[in-house]
């Protein structure tokens, strides 16, 4: 339990994918827009934001199993965990950029009264 | 209490959980925060069984009490920043700039939580030997195999 506990907490924890429930809204921007090609643009990059999603949760699990082996090890180096932990948080990074970009692409899909109804559960 | 009541303790707690699963819950159903808190204790429980010497005993009982509650503070820090996203996204006129500084700040706050439990790893390391972290590893209780699948969440 104790190394399960220092791999989560080293890593922050393995929710720091904030963006990801955007993703989530296919069935509401289904119902909110009509079926044209904007509703089909939207869904796309939506679609896009699910695998780019996956992508970082891979990521994740690479970098927590790495974590978890080097903590199980008798003699303990610590820049082993160092390296794996940088480049996670450079995907961190990269992720939140790409999702950015991915939403202010969705934006140009949906308009100002759609997107309130689509998210004004948040 | 004795090494045996908390196993007794412990079991009792699965039987409730695998119940609440299985639909028979009841108003003595069990929460994960009390999953986590029976497998903090065992956790304990192991620790003092494993290591001999009382002041380093403290010591690691000490560090798990720190760790129960730097996890408790992560989780809540985790809500926030997860509702504090979906404000900002729910508003149609957000900048950019207005997601890339609070990223900023989560990012400062991810880099100090990585330096706070590194100190606290190199600090388990030198309390416990390898032999007695190899004894703790070892060793399974159902709330604690519950609550490792919690926290792998967070």
């Amino acid at each position: 339990m104790l190394i399960a506990l220092f791999t989560i907490m080293i890593l922050g924890g393995s929710s720091t994918a904030t963006l990801a429930f955007i993703a989530d809204t296919q069935d509401s921007v289904k119902i909110v827009m009509v079926k044209d090609d904007r509703q089909k643009e939207a869904l796309s990059t939506l679609k896009a934001m699910k695998k780019r999603t996956n992508a970082r949760n891979k990521h994740l699990k690479r970098a927590s199993k790495g974590i978890y082996k080097v903590l199980r090890q008798d003699v303990i180096n610590t820049a082993d965990i160092d390296a794996i932990w940088t480049g996670y948080f450079a995907e961190i990074d990269q992720y939140d950029h790409d999702m950015l970009d991915l939403r202010w692409e969705l934006k140009e899909h949906i308009n100002r009264e759609e997107w309130e109804e689509i998210f004004s559960g948040d | 209490m004795s090494d045996r009541t908390l196993s007794l303790k412990s079991a009792m707690l699965f039987a409730a959980i695998a119940c609440a699963v299985a639909g028979c819950a009841s108003k003595d159903d069990v929460s994960p925060a009390d999953v986590e808190k029976q497998a903090f204790e065992d956790l304990r429980t192991e620790i003092r069984a494993v290591i001999d010497d009382p002041a380093r005993e403290g010591e690691a009982i000490a560090l798990v009490n720190e760790l129960s509650e730097d996890l408790n503070a992560l989780r809540e820090k985790i809500g926030q920043r997860r509702q504090r996203v979906r404000e900002l996204n729910a508003d149609y006129d957000t900048t950019r700039a207005d997601f890339e500084a609070y990223f900023d700040k989560v990012d400062r706050e991810i880099r100090w939580n990585k330096r706070q439990v590194s100190e606290k790893h190199r600090e388990f390391l030198t309390i416990m030997t390898p032999d007695e972290r190899s004894a703790i590893a070892k060793t399974h209780s159902k709330a604690r195999d519950a609550a490792i699948r919690n926290i792998q969440t967070i």
